[in-house]
């Protein structure tokens, strides 16, 4: 597949902050990217760059195989974007900031086109409104309509769940499909949070501290052959004792009296299930926990490696 | 461009803070018109007394022309601030509501935008002044008649023919024209700096204000600094009031006025096209 | 007391002199100039006075007997020096009986002229002593100063053409001496833009001396003015 969105050493010092460190990595065409990282991880910062708001400080942004710069703005008719939240001018309509962010495209998009993209986001009939009558997920909605609204390849958008209701969640990731399989928008989504990535991204990175830690196909990194499995049980002083003649005993993690963390394949969860109930331990959950999210967590106790291979 | 210089024009013209400003106009303009209906004539007396000692003044002293002449002395301090209201925030109200992102994600240069944000800002100061010219010189020449007008100086009693006055409010416009643009380009400056609008249009005024004392105080330190100063030469309107008209020195203020536009514009440029964009 | 002494002094000296012919020509020029009743002239006016910058000024001089004056510019501002009796001939000649002290002969604009001076036979007015050059063949006044109590000293020049015949001039100039004019800077708000010239000036002091010239156009004589044109309302 043709690569979209490129980056090569990305690097972004503020002072002597480094944002980003020799960030690389590439979105093919039909990828839906997600960009994964705590608050503060340079998500952010890294897409900026893409878009030509940040400067790096080393490194190369190539949009469609040519160097992105402040002399090559006309690639970003490549590009529709949403950063962070979705802000636009309160005081007029919908239509208005709609067809005002079409008309700094550098072709002449028709009205038509406008009305398409309003139905696609599911804002037809609330397009006269004022902006600041919406609601945050009508904003989102008519960000990703401003965004895609001159037909890029890539649409990047930025955190596009924050500040959503569950519902709206549902609805934007329901969109974000849709934009992927009906519209084949190649689509850049960074969150804070695997579970949103996770139910629609294609590819995932995970950087931590502006460092790639993390890179590849989700089914991969989502369905490895061995999971962690969480058991809370009752408070059980000798079940480290009751464990370490048995076969269980070489899936285990970690033991402590509220709970034993094991590392096995999900198909033997149910037989280590039984073997906890008939030795007397009372097992309150089992949780499976897939590796990428242990992962993730892990990052925030700042243990991680960079460029880990999975 | 120009599709973005419309788009920019109608942000402003769709912003109800926009007409405050011609608002503001209107009221001051219609207070000393007032005043000056209610106690015009005690006021005339009490300027003319250093003359009037001297020499007998008759007629329609207190026509439209000499009112026009007192609120454009009002009302031109305070214009800045209206053009800041709007240049201050071209770049830093965007920041501030999170749109200039949204603005620099779209195929247009940077530089491009600044140039359409001062043209903008410039159109509206134009306008502002275009009103202020309704209702300062229309409405007062409406309500006091036209006349010889009378422009006391602080050395010089300077009297000038009713024939020979409409041009020179003319002349007077464009030139503050001219001075308006330069506090927009200023503001405008100030605005690539923040992101919210309230420091770039109280700094702008600062700015003013302080030079201003410069240029007017008579202190020696002063007078080395201030015919470099652009608000010394702000008040080159006031030029075309006076007999003979100074042209040379009217138009060497133009030229500094430009020169310093110029300048802001073209900082503006440079810092806007380096600035990383956090807003 | 000083005033006293003055009448004395000239009294004497006129004793001396031809008093008779002096007195005699003064009468006979103040009889030539009240001949005129009243007039309305066109009149150019300009003022040349250093802090006043006022274009020249047309409009209409109206003037009746002994003292009545008016300056009318078409809904315009008129602006004359504030004691009008310098404007014309008639009010700096006392009236009644006057001492008139002979001066004898001088030359004005290449002209011979006869000087007079005059001092009022009543003490109330302004004018204090009044020296008239008099042309004696065509019986006119062509420069006078006028001492006054307390607007010191005016001189004024008068030149004759088609008027000759009833002592009204062509054009008159007189001096005025003038209080300086100054405003406070802060007040005004002066653009002087970098011009050297201009912020120089704006520093200087002023001279305080004036000039108004006079040129009368045309007149028509005694067209019985009433009184009441002269009542004007405040300004």
């Amino acid at each position: 597949m043709p690569v979209i969105a490129e980056t090569k050493e990305l690097t972004k010092r503020f002072g002597d902050t480094l944002a980003v460190d020799k960030l690389s990595f590439s979105i093919e065409e039909g990828d839906i990217y997600g960009f994964l990282g705590e608050n503060g991880a340079g998500k952010s910062t890294t897409i900026r760059m893409l878009l030509g708001l940040i400067y790096p400080s080393e490194g190369t942004v190539y949009i469609k195989g040519t160097a992105f710069n402040n002399r090559k703005r006309h690639l970003l008719q490549h590009i529709g974007a949403i950063i962070e939240r979705p802000d636009m001018y309160g005081y007029l309509s919908g239509w208005d900031n709609l067809r005002m962010f079409a008309s700094m495209s550098d072709k002449h998009i028709p009205n038509a086109r406008l009305h398409e993209v309003l139905e696609i986001v599911g804002l037809k009939g609330r397009e006269t409104d004022k902006v600041r009558a919406y609601s945050q997920g009508m904003k989102q909605r008519l960000g990703i309509a401003i965004a895609m609204v001159h037909n890029p390849d890539l649409l990047i958008l930025d955190e596009p769940t924050n500040g959503l209701d569950p519902q709206g969640i549902a609805e934007m990731r329901k969109l974000i499909m849709q934009l992927s399989k009906e519209h084949g928008k190649t689509i850049l989504i960074s969150s804070h949070l695997l579970h949103e990535i996770e139910q629609v991204a294609s590819k995932i990175l995970v950087i931590h501290k502006g460092r790639k830690m993390v890179e590849g196909k989700a089914a991969q990194l989502l369905n490895p052959g061995e999971t962690l499995i969480e058991a809370e049980t009752l408070p059980c002083e000798d079940i480290a004792a009751k464990i370490a003649p048995t076969q269980w005993q070489q899936f285990v993690q970690n033991i402590d009296p509220a709970g034993i963390t094991f590392k096995m394949h999900p198909g033997q969860v149910p037989a280590l299930n039984k073997w906890l109930v008939e030795n007397g331990v009372q097992v309150l959950e089992l949780r499976s926990k897939h590796s990428l999210e242990a992962y993730f967590l892990s990052l925030t106790h700042d243990t991680a490696t960079p460029d880990r291979a999975i | 461009m120009i599709p973005l210089l419309r788009i920019e024009l109608y942000k402003i013209f769709h912003r109800p803070r926009t007409y405050i400003s011609f608002g503001i106009i209107t009221a001051i303009a219609l207070v000393i018109q007032l005043a000056m209906l209610a106690d015009g004539k005690s006021f005339v007396g009490f300027a003319l007394q250093a003359v009037s000692e001297q020499f007998d003044i008759k007629g329609n002293v207190l026509n439209g022309y000499l009112i026009t002449y007192l609120i454009l002395q009002t009302l031109l301090i305070h214009i800045p601030l209206l053009v800041a209201l709007v240049a201050g925030d071209a770049l830093a109200g965007e920041a501030n509501i999170g749109t200039l992102r949204l603005l620099l994600t779209k195929p247009i240069s940077r530089q491009g935008l600044v140039l359409v944000k001062f043209t903008a800002s410039v159109i509206y100061a134009m306008l502002l002044l275009l009103w202020l010219a309704i209702v300062a010189l229309g409405l007062s020449t409406l309500l006091f008649g036209t006349g010889d007008m009378i422009n006391l100086k602080s050395d010089a009693f300077v009297m000038l023919l009713k024939d020979d006055i409409l041009w020179r409010y003319l002349a007077a416009f464009a030139f503050a024209g001219l001075a308006m643009m330069c506090v927009a380009a200023l503001a405008l400056l100030l605005s690539v700096f923040a992101d919210n609008s309230i420091g770039p249009i109280i700094g702008t005024m600062g700015i003013i204000i302080v030079l201003t004392i410069f240029s007017t105080l008579q202190l020696p330190i002063f007078d080395a600094i201030s015919p470099y100063l652009f608000t010394t030469h702000m008040i080159g309107w006031k030029g075309f009031f006076d007999a003979p008209v100074p042209y040379d020195a009217i138009g060497r203020s133009a030229l500094i006025l430009l020169i310093y536009t110029f300048v802001f514009v073209a900082a503006t440029i440079f810092v806007f096209n380096k600035k990383d964009i956090l807003s | 007391m000083r005033r006293y002494m003055l009448s004395c002094v000239l009294v004497f000296i006129s004793y001396c002199g031809n008093a008779q012919d002096a007195s005699a020509l003064f009468y006979k020029l103040r009889d030539k100039i009240q001949s005129v009743n009243d007039y309305i002239a066109d009149v150019k006016i300009k003022i040349d006075v250093s802090f006043m910058k006022v274009p020249p000024l047309n409009g209409k001089l109206y003037f009746k007997s002994p003292d009545k004056m008016k300056l009318e510019r078409k809904g315009g501002i008129s602006i004359l020096p504030k004691n009008s009796y310098n404007l014309t001939l008639n009010n700096l000649l006392p009236p009644g009986n006057v001492t008139v002290i002979d001066g004898g002969y001088d030359t004005v604009a290449h002209r011979r002229v006869h000087v007079v001076k005059v001092v009022p036979g009543n003490d109330t007015g302004d004018i204090v002593l009044t020296k008239i050059c008099i042309d004696e063949s065509n019986m006119l006044a062509l420069h006078t100063e006028t001492t006054t109590r307390d607007n010191g000293t005016i001189n004024m020049d008068l030149q004759y053409g088609r008027y000759t015949g009833n002592a009204l001039p062509d054009r008159v100039i007189f001096y005025i001496n003038l209080k300086d004019y100054k405003l406070p800077k802060g007040v005004t708000m002066d653009y002087t833009g970098t011009d050297e010239d201009m912020m120089q000036k704006a520093k200087k002091g002023k001279t305080k001396k004036g000039r108004v010239q006079i040129d009368y156009l045309s007149y028509k004589i005694n067209t019985g003015l009433t009184d009441d044109f002269f009542k004007e309302k405040k300004q």
